[in-house]
């Protein structure tokens, strides 16, 4: 939009400007408080709240990693992410490659279903989802843990990757099927390649679940060996009995990975949410 | 249709590894849930008819309709205050000031970050001893609280929490925003209309089904809303913060699977009919329908 706020009133502009700032205030200052105090010893933290960090030590850090057992809990949340992942990426393109491109019976039934599911409140499906895990012997294992975000994530995935898949040119299938492309081929040689960034946003999404999930791994791990880190840091507070700050700077590594994704990533996130997770 | 397709073994064995998985956890729990909320069960192999009596356990149980009640101002609080401010925002972005860009990344940010990490900051800013907020208090003469620990204060403090996440709904408002066609405001602008005549004339009619979806988003979340309380306070103190959510897995862990179920049943039903009451009071499309879109 052209329309410039040259021109209006000092008191329009003044008032717009603290409202943004207010909420960039809201939406950073929690992380800064944080991060900052995560280099400050305990002493510091309860004499002065607000003060700054006298020096840059990373005790806080080694600290953390050697009480709370990061290393490992770090190592159990990206095999769940990875594998959850690529399960959920390998399902949705499967089905999305023959929503946007076949046309059969019950097709659009299908997939209203499937992206309806969007609506359910996962949180519901506890009791049924504790004893399928449990009856089905996965219970405290990480594989429940892939399966589970893998099946959540499928609305969103199959909605971003069958709209992805339905943009693309017929033609260019067309010219394949003519030169002697079957089916399979035709999902592997054309729309799979050309669907790359449709599927990246998608696994983007999936990632970004699958490490922040905190109540089915709640719900479904008992034993530290099968541990995710989100379930690692509510541990630690009574790990960290009276390092606060030692606390704080094990959240501030649980963070790094997904803060780092959206760093790099973060206008294909935007543009993927605008485009369909919401809406579909 | 009735040609058949001549791929259609193929299309069915593409089909199948997503029938299997989003029927194993959406279809069959669904049904699952619905059959062993008429059950008396306690986790065990052990099952029997119980009629509707786990319904009226739950709604004789004053404890369960606090829940409703506090998923009720969740609801309402998300979907007419956190969505106004979010358009509030998304307008002002939408009229690209100086660095609008890196401003909708930074207010975006909290959305990826998990519920945990930032439950446990809250934790730490609310602490009565070193939290940032009573130090902030403190400052401007004000007397320090234990906000989370107090029954009258904690429902407050927690959903004021969820004012981090405006960044959500804001950029879907903003790209809806962004979408009106520019003419729009030169017309207006050439017929004298102010810029808060162009907001409430122009830019509000064209975006209104783009915020009553994300109201209904809004309410639908409030509704089910159980991690960062969980988190926070557990439900308490005095179950002044507990939700739906909360009661259906203390019932769970209790070993009251049949009241666990119906609570579930509950908590699917009353969000259904939330989102179907603000399709009715702020237009008539089917969410349905719009999901599938």
């Amino acid at each position: 939009m052209n329309v410039s706020l040259h021109g209006r009133s000092v008191v329009t502009r003044t008032l717009m400007w603290s409202v943004l700032i207010f909420f960039l205030v809201v939406s950073l200052l929690p992380f800064v408080w944080l991060v900052m105090n995560s280099f400050r010893t305990n002493y510091e933290l309860e004499t002065a709240p607000l003060g700054l960090p006298s020096r840059l030590s990373f005790e806080n850090y080694k600290s953390a990693i050697a009480t709370a057992n990061l290393p490992r809990l770090f190592l159990n949340s990206v095999v769940v992410s990875v594998g959850a992942v690529l399960l959920n990426i390998a399902v949705a393109s499967l089905a999305s490659f023959v929503f946007a491109r076949e046309i059969f019976k019950g097709r659009d039934t299908i997939l209203t279903i499937i992206t309806a599911g969007v609506l359910i409140p996962i949180i519901s499906f506890m009791v049924p989802y504790f004893t399928m895990i449990t009856r089905t012997h996965l219970y405290d294992t990480l594989t429940s843990l892939i399966l589970v975000y893998a099946a959540i994530n499928l609305p969103v995935s199959v909605s971003l990757i069958t709209a992805f898949m339905k943009s693309i040119p017929k033609e260019l299938e067309e010219a394949a099927i003519i030169d002697g492309c079957g089916f399979n081929a035709r999902f592997t040689k054309i729309i799979l390649p050309l669907a790359r960034s449709g599927l990246a946003t998608s696994a983007t999404f999936c990632f970004i679940y699958a490490w922040n999930e905190f109540v089915m791994a709640m719900l479904f791990t008992s034993s530290e060996s099968s541990r995710t880190l989100q379930l690692g840091i509510r541990f630690f507070t009574s790990q960290f009995i009276t390092d606060y700050t030692g606390m704080f700077a094990a959240i501030v590594l649980s963070m790094l990975p997904t803060v780092l994704l959206y760093v790099f990533l973060h206008n294909k996130i935007i543009s993927g949410l605008t485009a369909g997770a919401v809406k579909g | 249709m009735k040609r058949h397709n001549a791929n259609r073994y193929w299309i069915a064995l593409y089909l199948v590894p997503i029938v299997v998985l989003f029927g194993a956890f959406f279809v069959y729990p669904l049904f699952f849930n619905i059959y062993t909320s008429f059950m008396k069960w306690k986790g065990s192999s052990e099952m029997t008819w119980n009629n509707f009596a786990n319904y009226c356990k739950l709604f004789s149980d004053d404890t369960f309709l606090l829940a409703i009640k506090n998923n009720v101002i969740w609801a309402l609080s998300q979907g007419f205050i956190q969505v106004p401010l979010a358009a509030l925002i998304a307008l002002m972005l939408a009229r690209e000031p100086k660095g609008w860009r890196v401003m909708r990344t930074v207010y975006f940010l909290p959305n990826v970050i998990s519920t945990v990490a930032i439950a446990m900051v809250w934790v730490a800013l609310y602490n009565p001893q070193y939290g940032f907020i009573n130090a902030i208090l403190k400052l401007f003469g004000g007397e320090p609280r234990n906000w989370l620990g107090d029954p009258s204060t904690a429902l407050a403090a927690i959903i004021l929490t969820t004012v981090i996440y405006v960044g959500y709904f804001m950029i879907i408002i903003l790209a809806a925003v962004m979408d009106i066609p520019k003419e729009l405001y030169e017309a207006a602008q050439i017929d004298g209309a102010s810029t808060l005549q162009q907001e409430l004339r122009i830019t509000l009619p064209m975006v209104r089904g783009t915020i009553v979806t994300c109201m209904t988003l809004a309410m639908a979340y409030g509704m089910r809303h159980f991690e960062s309380t969980w988190l926070m306070t557990g439900g308490g103190p005095a179950y002044s913060t507990t939700t739906m959510g909360i009661m259906l897995y203390l019932k769970m862990d209790a070993l009251r699977y049949g009241e666990a179920s119906a609570a579930g049943i509950v908590l699917i039903v009353l969000g259904s009919v939330v989102i179907v009451a603000i399709r009715k009071i702020m237009g008539n499309k089917d969410p349905m329908a719009e999901a599938a879109q």
